[in-house]
């Protein structure tokens, strides 16, 4: 019996972001068992971390929790957050082997209430990469408070194991003997679902992007706007002053060449506005300017937004900014080529947002034989006009930004593609375990 | 009556505590008869919310619950379920819009929209303290789905639902399936055209036993609800009996017919006869005589013995428990002398321009025969219009004229290409394309949102001005031997399925979903799920993308024998009624009938608890489940009585 | 703004018509009185004149009716059905010696927002008027 004393599943979904999530529940709710594998402590991908999503502005949270409940009640689905897939070997025809590794998290999640008590007691001071780095987190925490499994979590490579935390504790919950758990499952169909990464605008030294401090990217802009944000204000993370002159670089890091970027990344320019009108709502007496070469409001609804956004009094300036230089207090002056005037200008602004683009993850690639690329490093599509989310692997499918740059509604409508040919593939070729 | 109501007031992070003082609402209704909690949270339809939720309820014994939020459209199903899972019923849960209906549109006066809010919470309470447990009713379906409109989307429906094992019914109005996309030459990104890709779909739906075809085909009735459509199709004859093998005669018959018309198929500019096929090996392989201009002289019945001029209409009538609307999009038609279109000659639309590409032979281009060497291509027409309806882009459509560009290079070596754009938008990979057009010298020129560019005729010649933002404002002219008008996405002109299924339309006219990323491909007509450009522009990924997830959802109404079904239906009460007949004649689905007593009664599956028999009882006598008279009335007595 | 310029208005609205449009009349920040309220009904055919009455009776300077009209999803009949109502409620409001003018029916479509505002405000302005003369 090759399966003998594994779990056995229809479905491994690796990726707990929306599209992982949205597959993951039009799988379960067909009667596939499902394993949704998750590396952060916590579902919900990118998308959990945004403050309003465009063109409604309903509120990120209002759409991911509500799915993120679902999937974590659902009987068919079986979730594992803080664990890492080691490799995914194709076994015959039929079925794929997985090597799950648990990852410790020194606590034992069935028993954490997320009182945080252990995070109060907690001496140790560091950056929280949930925040972007903006502010700091201990080494016992909860990610954020809408986190899914909101359980707290140490982080070992920080601790002092000074024990305060375990003092604490009302449960007893924590538990330095922990250790990473790895095993193997079996599986008939893989979805991808790893999600893209953010550029990072290190590469682009102009833009003096982690030398100037009020030179944020769209990310932290998105922390600073969401409603389980840092300093429950818009502040310049320079000098906590109230910024009212914000300029938005797009295009930073995508159709770009030099950076080896060439393609478009498809969903800043909606998220710039966005986050325009949110400031605009914010910071009532804030200027907001963003720099662009082409405003890309192409979706349902966008093309209306755009305009709103140009009649509540977002600038926008055609044009392509070559260097951002910090300036006295903490300003930035931007040098840019205004298109429509044919000038080089230079520009004062207290804050700038680089509006970074989507790059691939190459994170399946690690995981599994025989994937294939595209030539900017996204999913490669076996069969494009035909079975969208084929990849190059007969019984992996493709959801949301694996296969290339998606917004939000278009993620989720992949996923609702991968998840039903998923379903398709599982019927045509069941083999009984 | 409930005596132990949790209520729950949600910040929305924000969206709502910005404009509404939520503590003091809670404040204002903690006292309310009835009330045991009262909280605030800041995102209610959180996951720890919902399990707070469900610990409050076993808790404190609470008996029913009320949370003030978003609209219920958004988050009614899943505060329902919370109290479900708590183990109260459903419908013990009401929920109150202080959102959408209070704070957004109040975000101007926080008084009036804390006020407002805490009349609604109120009447929430008040409607919920009178509420009653009530069952969902168990309807048995039909394990079929009825798939609108055979192009791209409607057919990857199609496939995909008879492979869950579903019976599936395709239906095409046109005789020809494929929609736009067999009237497309090479797709964008891959070497693929959309004749081989509606071939490969259409081979697979005819050796599929689960799917049954029709082509010519109108809905003309539906009846019934999730679960139970009852559809009524009318079949339009070809005049053709079955396939005809014998092309010989069927093309002799196609020389003889001495009619001529302007040819759809390619946008008008070439002809057909009246018996026809679009292109040689189309789907179905048949022809078909267009009635309408046919003039029954009946040369061609002499030639071919498969013509049979006598064949009737024929209509259909079908059961299935749930329809996946798939009707596309229609190409914008310019005005008459929008940019110089019908007006001068040498103007074209996009996809007359992809026609013209598809069957002009290799080598020199030529239209109405003369060379064609310049070619302008003029953006946005019929999208983006700062006058004019269409406010929205069309998504597809930069992409697809620099594809066809390229492509055209490809057989016609020597055209010269100039763009006359608002901003390329060649979202994502498509970026490429727009890149290799540039490198390989095609010239992009950019209009002023408030200044577009200019058609003029002058003398023989064809001009096309623009102000030019990229070269700064520099009027610049070129002497077209073309112009290709890029025309965007419309809805469907002649759309009756949207009245007969009585689809609700968005701002742009498309089909509008329920909620673009909680419930993208559903109607607010249950069962009815929407697929592919009739809900907005899409290119082709992104239209198939849309098709199987309508298809997975249309599958989740079917796929069980059974389906649960709300169970707000109207009741009658036989000690009132004095059967006047009033409530059948005002019951547009025969859902109440006489019975043995002789009152009336409702039939609980058939009625859809509209409530239009409700008013016309002259004594009062029937009452609608979860909108009864107790519960209206608590509710304007306390909306009229403000605190 | 002053709050208590504004007159007290009842709308009975429908749960797949009106509602959306008046839930995006909020979505797209057009502002109207908070004097409003809304009380959803399945169908417009569906709202019994007594509800009217009573909600005149009780405190409310108007109610507004708005109506499904030829996009009610239950069928053809409903503009002539809510059409009865009103007729019927007039009579009703007349024998009362209440101005019929306080009973108001219009058309709303699911993206009809920006004509719910504009009955609305009319409507506002309407029952002021009557209230000031009154």
């Amino acid at each position: 019996m090759p399966f003998a004393g594994k779990k056995l599943y229809d479905a491994l979904v690796v990726g707990g972001g929306i599209a992982g999530i949205e597959s993951a529940l039009n799988l379960a709710n067909n009667d596939l068992n499902v394993l949704l594998v998750e590396k952060d402590l916590t579902l919900g991908g990118k998308m959990i971390m945004l403050s309003k999503v465009f063109p409604t502005l309903d509120c990120s949270a209002c759409i991911t929790t509500p799915k993120i409940s679902e999937a974590a009640r659902h009987p068919n689905i079986t979730i594992l957050t803080n664990t890492q897939i080691q490799h995914i070997d194709k076994q015959d025809k039929n079925y794929f082997k997985a090597r799950i590794k648990e990852k410790a998290r020194y606590v034992d999640i069935s028993n954490c209430t997320g009182c945080q008590l252990c995070e109060e007691a907690c001496p140790v001071v560091v950056p929280d990469q949930y925040q972007y780095n903006m502010v700091g987190r201990k080494a016992a925490y909860i990610p954020f408070s809408i986190a899914s499994p909101r359980v707290a979590s140490i982080d070992i490579d920080n601790c002092t194991l000074c024990g305060a935390c375990e003092k604490v504790c009302p449960t007893g919950c924590i538990d330095f003997t922990q250790q990473d758990k790895e095993y193997d499952i079996i599986a008939k169909s893989v979805i991808m679902a790893t999600g893209f990464n953010l550029f990072d605008p290190l590469k682009v030294p102009r833009f003096s992007y982690g030398k100037a401090k009020n030179v944020i990217t769209a990310l932290q802009m998105e922390r600073l706007l969401a409603p389980t944000r840092p300093f429950n204000h818009v502040l310049r993370p320079g000098d906590g002053k109230m910024p009212c002159n914000i300029a938005y670089v797009l295009c930073t890091g995508s159709r770009d060449l030099s950076v080896g970027n060439p393609i478009c990344s498809q969903i800043c320019c909606m998220y710039s506005i966005k986050q325009a009108q949110l400031l605009m709502g914010a910071l009532p007496m804030a200027d907001v300017t963003l720099y662009y070469i082409n405003i890309r409001s192409f979706g349902k609804g966008f093309e209306e937004f755009y305009e709103q956004a140009k009649g509540m009094g977002v600038n926008f300036v055609k044009g392509k900014v070559g260097k951002i230089t910090e300036i006295e207090n903490g300003d930035l002056l931007l040098r840019y080529e205004d298109i429509n005037q044919g000038k080089v200008f230079e520009k004062k602004h207290d804050l700038v947002v680089l509006s970074v683009g989507v790059l691939a993850n190459d994170e399946p690639q690690k995981l599994i034989q025989g994937w294939k690329k595209d030539e900017y490093s996204f999913a490669f599509q076996k069969d494009l006009f035909y079975t969208p989310s084929l990849s190059s692997i007969e019984g992996v499918f493709l959801a949301g930004t694996t296969s290339g740059p998606m917004d939000i509604p278009d993620s989720i409508l992949s996923a609702g593609s991968a998840a039903m040919e998923a379903i398709r593939y599982v019927k045509q070729t069941s083999v009984d375990f | 009556m409930k005596q132990r109501i949790g209520v729950y007031i949600c910040h929305c992070g924000g969206n709502i505590s910005d404009y509404v003082d939520v503590e003091m609402v809670r404040e204002a209704v903690a006292h309310e008869k009835g009330v045991a909690i009262a909280k605030t949270t800041v995102f209610a339809c959180a996951d720890s919310n919902q399990k707070e939720m469900v610990q409050d309820i076993k808790d404190n014994q609470l008996d029913a619950v009320v949370v003030a939020s978003c609209s219920p459209k958004l988050h009614e199903v899943t505060f329902r379920a919370v109290v479900e899972r708590a183990g109260l019923n459903k419908y013990n849960y009401v929920h109150a819009n202080i959102r959408e209906q209070v704070s957004w549109p109040h975000s101007d006066n926080k008084a009036g929209a804390t006020q407002k809010a805490i009349q609604i919470v109120r009447a929430a309470i008040a409607k919920v303290r009178l509420s009653e447990a009530i069952e969902p009713l168990e309807v048995d379906t039909t394990q079929a789905v009825l798939v609108i409109g055979a192009g791209i989307a409607g057919m990857k429906a199609a496939i995909a639902l008879s492979k869950m094992g579903v019976k599936v019914y395709l239906v095409e109005r046109e005789h020809f399936i494929g929609g736009r996309i067999a009237q497309w030459d090479v797709l964008c990104l891959t070497n693929e055209t959309g004749k081989e890709l509606v071939s490969r779909l259409y081979n697979e739906i005819v050796s599929n036993k689960n799917i049954t075809l029709y082509t010519g085909a109108q809905l003309i009735e539906c009846k019934g609800s999730m679960g139970n459509f009852a559809v009524k199709l009318k079949l339009n004859p070809r005049y053709v009996k079955d396939i005809c093998n014998d092309r010989a005669s069927l093309r002799k018959a196609i020389d003889v017919c001495p009619v001529e018309v302007p040819d759809e198929f390619n946008f008008g500019i070439t002809k057909r006869k009246a018996i026809y096929h679009n292109f040689p090996g189309e789907y179905p392989q048949a022809a078909v005589i267009d009635m309408n201009s046919c003039t029954r002289c009946g040369l061609c019945a002499k030639v071919c013995d498969k013509i049979d001029l006598d064949m009737k209409v024929e209509d259909l009538e079908l059961n299935v428990g749930s329809i996946l609307v798939a009707t596309g999009f229609d190409p914008y038609t310019p005005a008459e002398g929008e940019f110089g279109y019908k007006v001068i000659d040498n103007v074209v639309t996009l996809s007359q321009f992809k026609r013209l590409l598809a069957f002009s032979e290799p080598g020199k281009l030529q239209w109405k025969g003369k060379p064609v060497k310049n070619i302008a291509y003029i953006y946005c027409v019929g999208s983006r219009q700062v006058e004019g309806e269409n406010k929205y882009c069309s998504r597809y459509c930069c992409t697809a004229t620099i594809n066809t560009a390229l492509k055209a290079n490809e057989k016609f070596p020597e055209l010269n290409h100039f763009h006359f754009t608002r901003g390329i938008r060649t979202y994502g990979k498509q970026e490429q394309l727009y890149h290799n057009a540039s490198k390989s010298g095609h010239v992009f020129l950019q209009s002023y949102e408030d200044d577009p560019s200019r058609v003029e005729r002058k003398g023989d010649k064809t001009i096309v001005r623009i102000n030019d933002i990229l070269t700064n404002r520099k009027e610049l002219e070129v002497e077209a031997d073309l112009v290709v008008l890029v025309i965007g996405m419309v809805p469907r002109s002649n759309n009756s399925v949207a009245d007969i299924l009585k689809l609700p339309r968005g701002r742009d006219s498309f089909f509008n979903e329920i909620h673009m990323k909680l419930r993208p491909v559903e109607t607010v007509i249950d069962g009815i799920t929407i697929a592919g450009t009739c809900q907005g522009p899409k290119n082709v990924v992104e239209s198939i993308n849309s098709a199987l997830s309508a298809a997975i959802k249309s599958y989740s109404f079917v796929g069980k024998d059974k389906l649960m079904v709300e169970p707000v239906v109207a009741e009658v009460d036989p000690n009132l009624c004095k059967w006047c007949d009033k409530c059948t004649r005002a019951c547009p689905f025969d859902a109440i009938f006489k019975n043995e007593q002789g009152v009336a009664h409702v039939n609980d599956t058939v009625c859809k608890g509209c409530g239009m028999c409700l008013p016309v009882c002259p004594t009062n006598a029937i009452q609608l489940k979860t909108f009864t008279d107790n519960e209206i009335e608590s509710m304007i007595d306390v909306l009229a009585n403000e605190l | 703004m002053n709050v208590t310029k504004n007159a007290r208005i009842l709308v009975f609205s429908t749960v797949k018509i009106s509602d959306p449009a008046i839930d995006m009349a909020g979505l797209l920040k057009l502002h109207y009185s908070p004097k409003v309220y809304t009380i959803s009904v399945p169908c417009s055919s569906a709202v019994k004149p007594r509800w009217i009455l009573r909600a005149l009776a009780k405190g409310f300077d108007g109610v507004f009716i708005a109506a499904d009209g030829t996009d009610c999803p239950y069928g053809e009949s409903c503009t002539e059905k809510t059409g009865e109502i009103v007729k019927k409620t007039h009579q009703l409001m007349k024998e009362s010696n209440i101005d019929p003018v306080r009973l108001k029916m219009a058309a709303i479509c699911s993206v009809c927002s920006e004509s719910f505002i504009k009955h609305i405000n009319s409507f506002n302005d309407t029952l002021l008027k009557l209230k000031t003369t009154e």
